[in-house]
């Protein structure tokens, strides 16, 4: 018994990291262990006492078995935050108690060999059972990682953490998909949905654009789509991360998901922190694409503020386009109209607009301009799956579950929007 | 379980207890042995010295070592003694005024006084004051220098200003570690009762109260400059009370409250709450009542280097008249004006200055050892009382993000701990990502009295600091030890005076803002009572006032 003890408890953390993402048996598995576990040793005490009861008397076996037990609580309540969770992590503590119960169970057969029938089996059952929990024990790094593993359905094809993020690819069947600190970016099936709806509005309109910002969107498929005008003379590629371009210019699938497009000669990649590389520059450009990632956190949320939105400005040529992924206008709508309000804050007009892209849901972008018209363009560049004039007329319709509503400006010194993005994306997920 | 008293169970129980006691000492102790015997490994990578002001010179004062005999004479009209802020001011306003012929020496080889920084590969950091909040709106003088120094952008139709959006500072602000969990604000709220939260709510109504009371000359209650504030009784008497006394009196009873309390005298004056006057305690809340168009009410204004990078905007105005690692020794008045010598400890040469009138912008501590033969009548010196402190500027790798509750903030503050937390040297950076950060720790030595604290202080060597600071250090972030690369301590024996009770509105404090003979103007926060940017702002600009007024008059 001491030995199944030991097994269920000392795997139970590693069960529950592997079972974790399947939310809806989590619970049962949980409380299974739990049970499971309690069973068994509530059982250990009437049997404690069956065993005992010829060498006390039954009051003071009752009152010694409890004052060992609790005991025993005392220490591990004590120990577990201070010294085993700290210092060897949930999944080793569990092996190592694992252990100890096994233990017992080994030098209970050894000491009372002549009470206990079948010591020899027993003994080989606890002695597997503890080799078995030993490994665990050693190789419970690897088994993070392989649960890690596990929160990614499809397989993982690549894998690096740069100083920046963590970046993995995953690859099934012709779905490739790109996840920067485990969020989605793009997935090969639908990504020109997004990157087409991020370009073209703007492009088309600008059949004189020759000079273009990227900022963010380091995979090169913006660029992409940009190449496809042959007018454009430069694009230049503000991405924070080295690794992320660098990726994206040499890896043979990604190569070909965006075309070469890094390795064309009219692209500069430079690696810098948007923020600063903005404020130092004199230039201006035709059109500017910001393609950050969503403002999940406070240093994100920095390139989201007025702010960074006024020294953008400064970069945009007076009849220029500039366009904002702004995240779900669906499932955030809070988030979405504060960074409307918050560019129309520095003097921008401002055409919100959407779309479907299947794997992100209905998602939100902005263009925002000096000028206070903006034609929707007649004309499509050849070559496009998505982008169509009815298909942009529509974008531009916001039905009534995506309506504006009242939005306040997101500054510096107050970051409303990563609250509401986290508030909003929390409710769904 | 048979319901008698059992007399063998009791033992058990009694050696049940002895065993458990047995082995949570077991448990603290072999805690504390490792401690002991592995705190030289767990720190032995960690770089930095301990630094403060140039004790050497200030003791040449204190213990009146001899100098070299004076080698020559100088002539100046006007002589400013102190470059700190107060003296820098001065400075700034006499040469706003078309004065030319001043010159300011400085004991130090820097300027700056409490708002002096440092810098290291990684970031510039403070080394004392290191913000200001929202400037009360009819503070023109002020309101003034911050528009010419682009603090303030511009103002709205209205005249209401629009701060710099970069000095403004970033959120998120600040952030509380309280019952396991980083809470975000300072003001104690996560797992307090809803009794205390009560009496939390009851505090800030009546800060909201006297905050916008006026007295019978139109003055409001508290107000900064802290001269600006009403001359009536019912609000000076509360000087006289000490403030833990007047929270007693007003039933506040709260330990959460009156934790946070204590925290903000100790954070504001370097003392506590039980050792400043009641009306300091309530200044604190219910001085500030500024307003922009783009900030929140109380909004504080920050650079990496603190009050460091005003203090270089005041510099700039005046830096051809500034002399350091020039120290005052002796100043005595004679019939056509002030002879000082002054010591140049960089080349060792003492020379006379003679000027027409001079404005001590040091600390009164100094000037009882510089004045000679004058007498400042009714000026008691052991009234003034200068709290130290410790500063550590800790550079980090890393800092553990895997706490519960709030990310970094700005000002990031511990319940119950001995510091007033650390504040993020960085916050107002642009850039996304920091690989190494400097975070400014701060310690206000207040336990004792401030002369028993200052001597222990200087007693202690840089690994006894380090066995201060690191603890409260890994109580907030365990496992921060291994990320520290460097921690640069400053210790300020004299860091700011304290607003004793009775100090404010007291007969020392009066007496010692009066110039003496049309010949010496004193300007110091020591003269306020409270050590606020705000107040050595107008402490020089009245010093030079006086002097600009004195040559209009003549």
């Amino acid at each position: 018994m001491e030995i199944l003890v030991g097994l269920v408890g000392g795997t139970s953390s590693t069960i529950l990291f592997m079972v974790f993402e399947n939310i809806s048996s989590f619970r049962i598995v949980l409380y299974g262990l739990i049970s499971f576990t309690g069973i068994l040793v509530g059982l250990e005490i009437p049997l404690l006492m069956r065993i005992l009861k010829d060498r006390f008397e039954f009051k003071e076996l009752v009152s010694k078995i409890f004052t060992f037990d609790y005991i025993g609580a005392l220490i591990a309540s004590l120990v577990f935050p201070l010294l085993l969770i700290p210092y060897l992590g949930l999944i080793k503590t569990a092996y190592l108690f694992g252990m100890l119960n096994v233990l017992v169970a080994l030098v209970a057969c050894i000491m009372f060999k002549d009470e206990v029938k079948g010591v020899k089996y027993l003994k080989s059952a606890a002695i597997i059972t503890l080799l078995g929990l030993l490994a665990g024990f050693i190789y419970s790094e690897r088994i993070t990682s392989l649960s890690e593993s596990l929160t990614y359905s499809d397989p993982i094809i690549f894998s690096e953490s740069t100083p920046y993020q963590r970046i993995i690819i995953t690859k099934k069947g012709r779905d490739l998909r790109l996840f920067l600190n485990g969020n989605l970016q793009f997935s090969s099936v639908d990504e020109y949905r997004y990157h087409e709806a991020l370009i073209h509005p703007v492009l088309q309109a600008l059949p004189n654009a020759k000079h273009i910002l990227v900022m963010g969107g380091g995979d090169g498929l913006a660029v992409r789509e940009i190449l496809k005008y042959p007018q454009i003379e430069t694009v230049t590629l503000v991405d924070l991360d080295k690794e992320m371009t660098r990726l994206f210019r040499s890896n043979d699938m990604l190569v070909r998901l965006n075309k070469r497009s890094l390795l064309s000669p009219k692209v500069t990649v430079i690696n810098a922190d948007a923020f600063s590389w903005a404020r130092a520059q004199q230039r201006t450009f035709d059109a500017i694409i910001i393609d950050f990632p969503d403002p999940s956190n406070y240093s994100v949320g920095k390139l989201y503020t007025n702010t960074f939105y006024g020294v953008v400005k400064h970069l945009l040529s007076p009849d220029g386009i500039m366009v904002v992924q702004s995240t779900s206008p669906f499932v955030a709508p809070k988030s979405y109209w504060t960074v409307d309000r918050t560019l129309q804050s520095v003097g921008f007009h401002t055409v919100p607009y959407h779309d479907y892209v299947p794997s992100f849901g209905e998602w939100g972008y902005i263009m925002a301009m000096r000028q206070s018209v903006y034609h929707v363009p007649d004309h499509y560049v050849a070559g496009l799956k998505f982008m169509s004039k009815p298909c942009l007329e529509q974008m531009l319709f916001f039905p009534k579950d995506m309506a504006r509503i009242p939005a306040q400006v997101n500054r510096l010194d107050n970051q409303i929007l990563v609250k509401y993005f986290e508030d909003e994306w929390s409710t769904v997920q | 379980m048979s319901g008698q008293p059992f007399n063998k169970e009791n033992i058990g129980r009694r050696s049940f207890l002895l065993r458990a006691g047995l082995v949570t000492a077991g448990i603290f102790f072999s805690g504390c042995l490792r401690r002991i015997g592995g705190r030289k490994s767990e720190y032995e990578h960690i770089q930095g010295n301990l630094r403060g002001p140039n004790a050497k010179a200030g003791h040449m004062l204190r213990d009146k070592m001899p100098l070299p005999l004076s080698s020559r004479q100088e002539n100046v009209k006007t002589l400013i003694i102190g470059g700190g802020i107060s003296g820098l001011s001065a400075a700034r306003w006499l040469k706003k005024n078309g004065e030319t012929d001043f010159k300011l020496i400085e004991l130090e080889d820097h300027t700056g006084g409490n708002a002096y920084f440092g810098s290291n590969a990684v970031s510039k950091y403070p080394l004392g004051a290191h913000y200001i909040t929202l400037i009360n709106n009819e503070d023109q003088q002020l309101i003034d220098f911050l528009h010419e120094t682009q603090v303030i952008t511009h103002f709205d139709e209205q005249g209401l200003p629009f701060y710099n959006e970069y000095y403004l500072v970033f959120d998120p602000e600040e952030r509380l570690l309280i019952n396991g969990h980083w809470q975000s604000g300072v003001v104690p709220d996560f797992g307090v009762p809803d009794t205390e939260r009560k009496q939390i709510e009851r505090f800030f109504k009546l800060v909201t109260q006297y905050q916008n009371t006026k007295g019978s000359d139109g003055k409001y209650a508290f107000n900064i400059p802290i001269d600006e504030s009403s001359a009536d009784e019912q609000y000076r008497q509360l000087d006289n009370l000490s403030f833990t006394k007047f929270l007693h009196n007003h039933g506040f009873d709260s330990s959460y409250l009156l934790w946070y309390l204590d925290y903000c005298c100790k954070d504001d004056y370097g003392r506590h709450a039980k050792d400043v006057s009641a009306w300091a305690g309530m200044h604190y809340f219910c001085s500030r009542r500024g307003k922009a168009v783009n900030a929140e009410p109380n909004s504080a204004i920050t650079w990496p280097e603190g009050n460091g990078w005003l203090m270089k905007q005041l510099r700039s105005t005046v830096s051809d008249h500034i002399l350091t690692s020039h120290m005052a020794c002796d100043i005595r008045l004679q019939s056509d004006g002030v002879e000082v010598k002054v010591y140049d400890h960089s080349t060792n040469n003492t020379y006379t200055c003679k000027a027409e009138q001079v404005i001590l912008a040091s600390p009164q501590f100094v000037n009882q050892k510089i004045l000679n033969g004058i007498d400042r009548l009714g000026v008691d010196y052991s009234k003034m009382n200068y709290s130290p402190w410790l500063i550590a500027n800790i550079t980090v790798n890393n800092l553990p993000t895997s706490e519960k509750g709030m990310v970094l903030c700005w000002d990031n503050v511990a319940y119950g701990q001995p510091s007033v937390g650390y504040v993020n040297a960085n916050q107002q950076d642009i850039k996304l990502i920091e690989e190494k950060k400097v975070i400014t720790y701060y310690l206000p030595l207040c336990d004792k009295e401030p002369r028993l604290s200052r001597l222990a202080a200087y007693t202690r060597t840089y690994d006894q600091w380090l066995d201060i600071v690191i603890p409260e250090m890994e109580q907030m972030h365990p496992g921060i030890t291994p990320h520290i690369d460097h921690i640069d301590l400053w210790l300020w024996g004299h860091g700011m005076i304290g607003p004793a009770t009775g100090y404010v509105w007291g007969e020392t404090r009066k007496q010692a803002k009066q110039p003496v003979g049309d010949r010496l103007y004193f300007a110091h926060t020591d003269l306020s009572g409270i050590s606020l940017f705000e107040e050595a702002f107008h402490q020089g600009i009245n010093a030079a006032q006086h002097i600009i007024d004195k040559k209009h008059a003549s």
